[in-house]
């Protein structure tokens, strides 16, 4: 049951949303995922991938501007 | 399992779309503590229309998103918090109403439901690439002007689907209607049917069912198959408007709150539920009309009820069943003269226990939901008798002596 930060500020599209897929590969189930962006494109590719492939996944406004999106690994 | 963190909110709006956000502008403005939860992004299916030009106040009209963005902001000014994450489940039995997200539990005094609805699709292939904006709409009402002159196409037979397709016909130059059955029958009421039949603009192909959607970066054109002779037929198209239903996101309220037979949400004009503290809003409620102008109504008046209901709920814990004196709770009614000129005798009373009796009087007339929380359907000149904070006796006997008589059993020092 670990937590991972995944730094994303500043980074534009795809890389926040390659970075996240890698990512997540490397974590078991039950993980979580805290991907860090400030592009409002990955804010909805990142999730949009997660949810797709069947994660679960909540995006928390930080800050104006910033946002974490939490990914908990399903399987 | 990870541990839930477990959070308190006055008022848990799930949906943000057009309803939930005004609720929450109300809610927020009430200064309740307010959290809206919404599974996507902020501004609901308004956010799918290009070009809303009948929402009041935008006379050069306004885009879906844009109209929602500014909904969004009066929220967040009002400080209202969100949350972008899917509800997984809700528990409204008892006073406290549990919002389960995967990674929180919210308790809320009272719940919104704005979780609003979807378009029923047809599934066939290519459809997801041309959804909403790219040439496939589920709105007449929004998308007929920008067709002005052009072909469209109408997929289905239902009221909607040949009510919509005729008023297209007003702007698009032909409107072809795909119907899955034989030739001359249809869904719709005949009324309908005849008009439709009887109009030059409009073309039908009968048996058919779409078989794919078609082109580059917008849909171009319908691939119709024929469900007889299994012939495919490419149509030539601007736009593809589907009405073959609405599907209300109602899956995690099914054996929750009182749905109707095609799933929404079973409400009264003030929004309630029939759960106390449930309050429903917009497209996920049993209505006609489903619109942003209307979902904005049906928002403020769940707002409005939520904050009464919390305004109601304490004042009943704290006023009415205190726990420090022995309760004498007077019900009656304001447009009921008997009952009313009991009033004074009631104070009268009050005073003659020298401060070992508190008395609340319920005026069934403007407060019927607070008798209703005495959970007891009474007439007017009903006494409910309380000690520490528990009705202990229920009488409809109302003159001074019988009063008297049951005040003395509970009192420390009796008074004659």
């Amino acid at each position: 049951m670990k937590e991972e930060m995944l730094d994303c500020l500043g980074e534009a599209c795809p890389v926040p949303l390659v970075k996240a897929q890698k990512a997540l590969e490397k974590l078991d189930a039950g993980d979580i995922l805290i991907v860090q962006i400030d592009h409002s494109c990955a804010m909805k590719n990142v999730p949009e991938w997660a949810r797709e492939a069947g994660h679960n996944v909540e995006i928390e406004e930080v800050d104006d501007g910033e946002w974490e999106v939490v990914i908990e690994k399903v399987k | 399992m990870r541990e839930k963190k477990i959070e308190q909110y006055d008022v848990v709006i799930i949906g943000g779309g057009a309803a939930g956000l005004t609720a929450g502008i109300y809610c927020g403005r009430a200064q309740l503590k307010t959290l809206l939860i919404e599974k996507s992004l902020v501004g609901g299916l308004a956010t799918y229309t290009n070009e809303i030009v009948n929402f009041p106040g935008f006379p050069e009209g306004t885009t879906g998103l844009g109209l929602m963005e500014l909904f969004h902001k009066q929220a967040k000014n009002f400080d209202v918090k969100f949350k972008l994450t899917d509800v997984k489940k809700v528990d409204f039995d008892g006073e406290v109403k549990k919002v389960e997200t995967f990674r929180n539990i919210f308790e809320a005094k009272t719940v919104i439901v704005a979780a609003g609805g979807r378009p029923r699709t047809t599934g066939a292939q290519d459809e997801e690439k041309y959804l909403f904006d790219k040439g496939i709409s589920f709105c007449a009402t929004c998308d007929a002007a920008a067709n002005t002159g052009k072909t469209v196409m109408v997929i289905g037979s239902g009221d909607a689907a040949i009510e919509e397709g005729t008023f297209l016909s007003k702007f698009a130059e032909k409107v072809i209607v795909s119907v899955i059955h034989d030739t001359g029958k249809m869904d719709c009421n005949e009324i309908a049917r005849d008009a439709a039949l009887a109009n030059p603009k409009m073309e039908f192909k009968w048996n058919t069912m779409v078989d794919s959607f078609e082109g580059e970066e917008r849909m171009e054109r319908v691939v119709l198959k024929n469900l007889k002779t299994g012939a495919l037929d490419p149509v030539e198209v601007d736009t593809c408007f589907e009405f073959i239903g609405y599907e209300p996101n109602t899956e995690i309220f099914k054996d929750v709150l009182n749905l109707s037979k095609r799933g929404y949400v079973v409400t009264n004009e003030l929004m309630h539920t029939g759960i106390p503290g449930v309050f429903a809003c917009g497209d996920v409620r049993e209505k006609e009309l489903k619109q942003v102008a209307t979902a904005v109504g049906d928002g403020a008046i769940a707002g409005v009820e939520a904050e009464k209901y919390i305004a109601e709920t304490e004042m009943f814990e704290n006023q009415i069943m205190q726990k420090e004196k022995i309760g004498l709770i007077y019900v009656y009614s304001a447009i009921d003269a008997p009952s009313r000129e009991l009033l004074p005798t009631m104070q009268e009373i009050e005073e003659k226990f020298n401060g070992q009796v508190k008395l609340n009087v319920i005026d069934l007339y403007k407060g019927k939901s607070l008798c209703d929380r005495l959970s007891c359907d009474v007439d007017p000149m009903t006494i409910f008798y309380t000690k520490d904070g528990e009705v202990v006796e229920i009488s409809d006997k109302c003159d001074m002596p019988s009063v008297t008589e049951s005040l003395n059993k509970f009192v420390e020092t009796a008074v004659r």
